[in-house]
């Protein structure tokens, strides 16, 4: 079989390019920490608010008739660009994203009673107003045959998109909460503290990426982040796993080696892992359609940096974080269980 | 490790089969699932509104509206019981009113205002019975100024309480039929979902929902002089209101309406018996046309106003007293908005505001592309995996690929059985679960192939292979299951979702890795005794 063929008992040193690993994440971190401010995070209308219309193309219809249909309404800040569509019949579709106006500017439009409730129906039917001009513009040969559709359309206030966003930056921050708790109960403190920095790490340089590229910043990002911190995480503790158990074998070899013989012998492991996952992802990126293409981007880019992080900062920040090789403090699960 | 006495193979088998039959129905069409034996399972799994197609609202309940309007309450029990005291324990005051979200009023004797407090805090209702928490709370802000306003707990029950009978008159408004599909449930403190699957016009939903929907009868004032008086000051008399018609003319009408709305039994959209226009229906209850029939035969020859939300709709003369209890309101209606207002009074008014805050349209097509995206991603995905994990282990590739299979169906099993939810994210997780699954038989396997290098034999090294893996898989996965459970209790809609499946698949794998694939093992083991391992 091929992986017979791969070096199975690998010696990679990798610890004695961890300080050059170190420098890398560090300037990337840095340049993460200073673009995400700069240059901000294209928020999807999820945390913006906003209103977001997607639209089979009319026939006839160019990007150009839209934006000049856009600005005659006076949509705030829109911004049109062309789709691929969804699925294996992908039609070509538009994809009208527009900020809603201030409550202020509606209620001075509004004319009578002017209360914050009519505020926020007006802000509402933005999108309502937009495809009641789109209907007028592209009419229908046939009521009953469309000619084009509304594949989907979206309007989110700002009340719950600030509320969205809360929930999830609370999330993430629980989330590595619980595996900080965790690690420290399975292992010990000094464990804990390298995994929780890798999962920041991950996290920080996938928000660098969005901010970089400027991909929607959505719901699903936050689920897709979340669902990193579990990976890196997972991919961790196999690593540190293997690192406890050789520190119990090998009680003289010095650490740096123990770590690097831990990684080498889980390397194959993590090499098929992180394959059969990018292969699946890839495959979600590639058919998934235009709804999951950020969401699988990310993952992608986070299962890539987990599986650097792991190696190259979980397990490299165990020489700096003052583990103790004391025999009582590397049991495993299974020996304290079975102990008490 | 490497034994499977019957009932383990029993287990196995049972689990194995009961996941595939209630993963069946989702690959069969509505008419195979007909023909399915009653005592199977045959219910797909649930689509999320983005895979089916439809409109989700989120509306949320102004309840501060609602904490008014309880404060103003308040304020009438306070005022009435300061008017008790007499003599001597007489507590005069000054300035009673509501502001700053308190009833408060000024003491004219500063020495009272013990009695004051004392007199106040009988107005105190436990929250959920004589022990619970208090409902108001005074105190003496200022010089002589009392200040009563509810405790947070009170707010919150009068906002919960809101919601809730917002919801009950919701239900009815958007679904008159009963027929369920739509979904209105409260989330949070003051939200309320809204779903409705193969819906695609959300501004019918939003019309019906936001229609206050107050419904009264008030006599006119037919006093012309009146109506030009109220109109050049711009201040009706007392007891006396200005209305406009949807006709376009001008009303004074007695404030006090003679009907509400709450004694309507029924509605329904009808025609004119005249002009054949669409028309509103409504029967009273019992109580309703009794009022009714008292009202109109006293004034007889008088016209009387059908007010909808503050605009009259229709203002008829009474000709003669009603007493049959029914009648109809008729206005420049078509058959829709008729159909629509009849719901609406049916189903009664609003307790408080409702705001619509965000709005969620799935075409039906959009939900059909996604399936089909998700389901050729899955199939590819699984393709891919499945080679690389051939030619990585040869044999027990195949072991792996077999459980994997196995795996997806319990899933979709778990799925359909656990009646959840599958979104478009939900997928992402299915075809992600697919990538990671493999990972619990890769870390076996790495095992295995180690302790056989060690020279073990056949039997020992896989023994030996799953021994020593066992706490890393399980620590592997809980540290997922960890981040699936916070996005599940933290997440919303499609993402929750997503969190379902990957909880989901964190079992079926961890099931399917460890057990399924270690028994293929062991049958293989069994069946030709090796002396050497493949892999």
């Amino acid at each position: 079989m091929l992986m017979k063929r791969l070096p199975i008992e690998g010696k990679v040193d990798f610890m004695s390019v961890r300080m050059f690993a170190f420098a890398l994440s560090a300037v990337a971190l840095a340049a993460s920490v200073i673009l995400i401010p700069m240059k901000g995070l294209n928020f999807g209308i999820d945390f913006a608010g906003g209103m977001l219309v997607e639209i089979t193309k009319p026939e006839g219809a160019e990007i150009e008739d839209i934006r000049a249909l856009a600005n005659e309404l006076e949509l705030k800040a829109p911004n049109i660009t062309e789709a691929s569509g969804t699925g294996a019949n992908a039609e070509e579709t538009f994809v009208i994203r527009a900020a809603l106006p201030d409550e202020d500017e509606v209620a001075a439009d509004a004319d009578t009673n002017a209360d914050e409730t009519a505020a926020t129906d007006q802000e509402i039917d933005e999108a309502q107003r937009f495809i009641d001009a789109l209907e007028a513009a592209y009419p229908h040969s046939d009521a009953e045959e469309r000619d084009w559709e509304i594949l989907r359309r979206d309007s989110v206030g700002p009340r719950v998109s600030n509320e969205l966003l809360q929930a999830g930056i609370t999330a993430l921050a629980v989330s590595l909460i619980f595996m900080l708790a965790y690690i420290w109960f399975r292992f010990q403190i000094a464990f804990s503290v390298g995994a929780v920095m890798a999962l920041l790490h991950d996290v920080i340089l996938t928000v660098g990426v969005f901010s970089l590229l400027q991909i929607d910043f959505d719901l699903t990002t936050i689920a897709a982040l979340l669902t990193i911190i579990g990976y890196s995480m997972n991919d961790t503790v196999v690593v540190y796993d293997r690192v406890r158990e050789e520190l119990r074998k090998y009680k003289k070899m010095p650490l740096k080696d123990v770590i690097n013989l831990s990684l080498n012998k889980t390397l194959s492991r993590t090499l098929l892992t992180s394959g059969t996952t990018l292969l699946a992802l890839i495959s979600i990126y590639v058919l998934g359609g235009e709804v999951l293409r950020g969401f699988s981007f990310a993952l992608i880019w986070g299962v890539v940096i987990g599986t650097y992080s792991s190696i190259f900062i979980a397990s490299a920040l165990l020489l700096h974080t003052g583990l103790t090789r004391d025999p009582e403090k590397l049991q495993s699960a299974d020996e304290i269980f079975s102990k008490s | 490790m490497l034994q499977f006495p019957p009932w383990k193979v029993a287990l196995i088998l049972f689990v194995s089969v009961f996941g595939a039959l209630f993963a069946l129905p989702n690959v069969l069409n509505e008419d195979q699932r007909e023909s399915i034996p009653s005592f199977l399972p045959s219910s797909p799994a649930n689509l999320g509104l983005d895979l089916r197609g439809g409109v989700s609202l989120l509306l949320s309940v102004d309840a501060e509206q609602s904490v008014t309007k309880q404060l103003n309450d308040l304020l009438r029990e306070a005022r009435a019981k300061l008017q008790t005291t007499r003599g001597d324990n007489r507590i005069s005051y000054t300035a009673l009113r509501v502001e700053d979200d308190a009833v408060r009023f000024r003491l004219r004797d500063n020495s009272m205002s013990d009695r004051a407090i004392a007199l106040m805090r009988e107005m105190n209702q436990p929250i959920g019975g004589p022990l619970g928490a208090p409902s108001i709370e005074v105190s003496q802000v200022g010089n002589g100024e009392i200040e009563i306003s509810f405790t947070p707990q009170r707010v919150e029950e009068i906002m919960a309480e809101a919601t809730r009978q917002t919801v009950s008159k919701l239900g009815p408004r958007l679904d008159p039929d009963g027929l369920g599909e739509i979904l209105v449930q409260p989330s949070g403190e003051s939200d309320i979902i809204v779903e409705a699957p193969g819906e695609s016009d959300p501004e019918r939903l939003i019309r019906v929902i936001e229609q206050p929907g107050v419904l009264t009868f008030n006599l006119v004032v037919e006093d012309q002089n009146a109506l030009n008086e109220a109109l050049r000051t711009g201040q009706p008399r007392v007891g006396n209101i200005i209305r406009q018609s949807v006709t376009g003319e001008t009303l004074l009408l007695e404030a006090d309406p003679i009907i509400e709305g709450d004694m309507v039994r029924s509605s329904s959209q009808g025609f004119h018996p005249e002009n054949n226009q669409p028309i509103v229906n409504f029967t009273f209850n019992t109580t309703g046309a009794r009022l009714f029939g008292e009202a109109t035969s006293q004034n007889r020859g008088r016209r009387f106003a059908i007010l909808l939300d503050d605009a009259v709709q229709s203002a008829p003369r009474i000709n003669s007293a009603i007493i049959q209890g029914s009648g109809f309101i008729e206005g420049s209606f078509t058959v829709e908005s008729a159909r629509e207002l009849a719901t609406v009074i049916q189903a009664g008014a609003l307790p408080a505001q409702v705001n619509v805050e965000s709005v969620r349209v799935v075409g039906p097509t959009l939900g059909q592309d996604s399936i089909e995206a998700g389901a050729l991603a899955s199939i590819i995905g699984l393709i891919l995996v499945a080679i690389f994990m051939l030619i990585a282990y040869g044999l027990f590739g195949i072991f792996a690929v077999g459980s994997l299979i196995v795996n997806i169906l319990l899933i979709f099993g778990a799925l359909s059985g656990l009646g959840a939810t599958l979104t478009l994210p939900g997928i992402a997780g299915i075809i992600l679960t697919i990538g990671m699954a493999v990972d619990a038989n890769v870390l076996v396997f790495e095992r295995i192939r180690e302790e056989s290098r060690n020279g073990r034999k056949p039997i020992s090294a896989i023994e030996s292979g799953y021994q020593q893996a066992l706490s890393t898989i399980l620590d592997a996965n809980i540290t997922t299951l960890l981040a699936a459970s916070v996005l599940y209790t933290l997440g919303s809609g499609p993402v929750k979702g997503f969190a379902v499946t990957l909880a989901i698949g964190i079992f079926t794998s961890v099931f399917t890795a460890f057990v399924l694939t270690r028994w293929f093992s062991v049958i293989w083991l069994r069946a030709t005794r090796p002396t050497k391992l493949p892999m």
